[in-house]
């Protein structure tokens, strides 16, 4: 009895041993700050004085009236629709095409995975010239195909920004989920297509019975992917717009972004961080619950 | 992916930056703005000046964007990384780091040998704080003038204006054959405060801003700050900007483009613009581009005169974290000896430095402007608190997208104001 016991704390030791540096590593990082951004969060502090002024809970008070911050927010949460209403199916249908190719589209999968490589700052700037009204690409292909009218002021028009920023990062991830859900069909078994076959499936049939339904747990943990991503969004839209022009691209990040190191408030900065830090978690885990439950 | 493209960031930065003497032990970080190549080497020449006559020393010069830059310095500064040597404005935002205590005063090494007789006093302003002296002038007069192409000006017999009235028939001209009156690129904004604060000052005077910014008896709801949003709005409702300009930016050149390129034909910009056209497009500097200053306004209070800007630009400052301040403001002053004055002429600067003479007209016609004035209206955006300047920036932007009236805007800026300054 005795030496059961104490094997099993030295077991237990060997396993906190083996743990610790990980559990220290994500102290210092990642628990570490978020605990100092709350607590920021109560001063006013302009990031660069010795002295901080205790607040107590006023910039959390002035959370709940700032237009921008909720503006901000809605946006965000646009954003989180759009991302997913456009990015799934497009993702989908470019995986299942690729798995049906098998190996002669291999090559493809290498190709349209091409955005996910660039860094976001340098898609950033790519579209920025892609958009420019007088000389960019787009207008210089509406204006080839004589359809001058259809050009947009992309970027600097605040009805139209918001979605000329929406398709670039777009553009950006899809080629993130189509792997993710071409690695999802290659798990599927080869055998639930012979059987279908047999039965004289068609291709369409193929799809909506096998391929649909096996991909549900996927589709699921990837829109909780893209809800998360979408909600703590930042660089592209900074390298694009700033959140401009007069706020019509502004989510949470950037406006976060804004206050602790443009106008030198790093106590509402902090404030901001940490509401977004309570909104993404909740989500998160009421995402997970939701899917968890109807998988049940 | 992201791994590899750090290192691989790291050895460009890293080879970039590997070009002081070896075998020094003393080290000073030094960052600057200038990005351009004919800039950056300048500077880099100047540093090796240094290098030479201080064998011990090593400089790891850095040059950076200006707009990631100033994040960049916050970030470092906050988090006690702060560089040895690094450039500013002066101003609002200066002298937060001033406040920090992060900056040395400097005026013990200004006084000895009455070195800082050589710069024009104008110069000292932005950098003043408590009395006392935070940093160097260094790099030319900045004052925001009206830029334009000769060519169109003489094809469309167009004269160069003298008052607002002449200016705005200019633009409606230009419109009418199918050429883009001013270019704009207004994503990171200050470019079209520019607008603002020179219609603000030809209004107002410069004691309009003043007033309201250091809470004297003055309002950012004023008279002058209507007016002044009413009269870029009405620039803008005449197509007076390029499509599109509050999505382009300044910094990738996207204004420049329209106006090398013949599309349009001014743009109100920094004397800055001199260097940077030159390394860009040296024959258009030569051939098409002139200037003018902001033009008067009938019934405005400021001084025909007057400017917007600085007499110096840039600035250079040591940091308190700096372990040898002595030969960082030694190294600063090879930046500005007068090898270096010469250097930054040739460049297009015009150096804050008393009784130059100019071989180039168009520095010469600057220098004259710059001398002759009698205020120089400090930027905004570096005179307010820094976030008051986010707020009047963001203000701004939105007179030029038309989506708040000039009433509301001037209404919502003292709003601003007085909540900041009541605290």
């Amino acid at each position: 009895m005795q030496r059961d016991k104490s094997a099993k704390l030295l077991q237990n030791l060997g396993l906190a041993l083996f743990l610790a540096p990980a559990l220290i590593l994500i102290g210092i990082y990642i628990i570490w700050p978020i605990i100092m951004s709350f607590d920021l969060s109560l001063y006013e502090w302009d990031g660069v004085s010795p002295q901080k002024l205790y607040l107590g809970l006023k910039n959390w008070k002035d959370l709940l009236v700032d237009s921008i911050f909720w503006h901000a927010f809605g946006n965000n949460i646009k954003f989180i629709f759009l991302s997913i209403i456009i990015e799934m199916p497009i993702a989908i249908l470019i995986a299942v095409l690729l798995d049906r190719g098998g190996k002669r589209f291999d090559a493809f999968k290498s190709l349209f995975y091409l955005p996910m490589l660039m860094s976001s700052v340098a898609i950033g700037v790519l579209f920025k010239y892609i958009y420019d009204p007088n000389f960019g690409l787009i207008s210089g292909i509406l204006s080839f195909l004589h359809l001058d009218s259809l050009n947009q002021d992309w970027l600097g028009d605040p009805n139209v920004a918001f979605y000329s920023v929406v398709a670039v990062i777009c553009w950006q991830y899809i080629p993130f989920y189509m792997i993710f859900f071409i690695a999802a069909l290659s798990n599927i078994p080869q055998e639930l297509y012979e059987a279908a076959k047999i039965d004289g499936a068609t291709q369409q049939q193929y799809f909506w019975r096998i391929e649909l339904p096996l991909l549900t747990p996927s589709i699921k943990t990837a829109c909780i992917l893209s809800l998360i991503g979408s909600l703590k969004y930042f660089d592209l839209i900074y390298v694009m717009t700033e959140g401009g022009p007069s706020n019509a691209t502004e989510l949470m990040a950037t406006y976060m972004y804004k206050n602790a190191f443009a106008s030198f408030k790093m106590g509402y900065g902090s404030t901001i961080a940490s509401a977004m830090f309570l909104i993404i978690t909740t989500a998160g885990i009421f995402a997970y619950f939701v899917t968890r439950r109807k998988e049940e | 992916m992201s791994v590899l493209s750090f290192c691989l960031a790291s050895v460009v930065i890293y080879s970039d930056r590997a070009y002081s003497a070896s075998g020094a032990t003393k080290k000073i970080v030094f960052w600057h703005i200038t990005t351009d190549e004919v800039g950056k080497k300048m500077i880099q020449n100047q540093v090796n000046r240094f290098l030479k006559a201080h064998p011990d020393f090593k400089v790891e010069v850095v040059p950076l964007q200006n707009d990631s830059f100033k994040t960049k310095l916050k970030i470092a500064m906050g988090s006690n990384q702060a560089p040895d040597v690094f450039v500013t404005w002066g101003g609002g935002p200066f002298f937060e780091y001033v406040r920090a205590g992060k900056v040395k005063d400097i005026t013990a090494y200004m006084n000895e040998n009455n070195y800082k007789n050589r710069f024009v006093e104008a110069a000292f302003g932005p950098i003043t704080y408590n009395k006392k002296i935070w940093a160097v002038p260094v790099e030319g007069a900045g004052v925001s003038l009206v830029w334009y192409n000769k060519e169109i000006f003489k094809k469309y017999n167009l004269k160069v204006p003298t008052t607002y009235d002449e200016f705005l028939n200019i633009v409606k001209t230009l419109k009418s054959k199918g050429i883009i009156p001013i270019t704009l690129a207004n994503k990171t904004k200050w470019p079209g405060c520019f607008w603002y604060w020179n219609l603000v000052n030809k209004l107002g005077g410069a004691s309009a801003f003043e007033k309201a910014a250091e809470r004297t008896g003055g309002s950012f709801a004023d008279q002058p700050f209507i007016k002044a949003g009413e009269m870029l709005q009405e620039l803008v409702k005449m197509g007076a900007f390029p499509k599109g300009f509050n999505g382009l930016d300044w910094d990738t050149g996207q204004s420049r483009m329209l106006l090398y390129t013949g599309k349009a034909a001014m743009e109100l910009m920094g004397t800055w613009q001199i260097p940077i056209v030159k390394a860009e497009k040296k024959e258009f500097y030569e051939k098409k581009l002139d200037f003018f200053p902001f033009p008067n306004i009938k019934g405005g209070k400021g001084d025909p005169t007057s400017l917007v800007g600085m007499a110096s630009s840039n600035y250079y400052a040591v940091t308190t974290s700096c372990k040898y301040p002595k030969e960082a403001f030694n190294m600063i002053q090879y930046l500005i000896d007068d090898q270096a004055v010469k250097e930054r002429i040739d460049y297009g600067q015009i150096p804050p430095v008393k009784g130059l003479k100019f071989t180039d007209p168009m520095l010469q016609k600057v220098y004259n402007i710059v001398t002759k004035a009698k205020t120089i209206q400090l930027w905004w955006d570096q005179y307010l608190p820094p976030q008051l300047a986010e707020t009047h920036k963001d203000i701004v932007q939105s007179l030029f997208g038309l989506t708040i009236t000039p009433k509301a805007a001037a209404e919502k800026m003292e709003k601003a104001a007085k909540d900041y300054f009541k605290k």
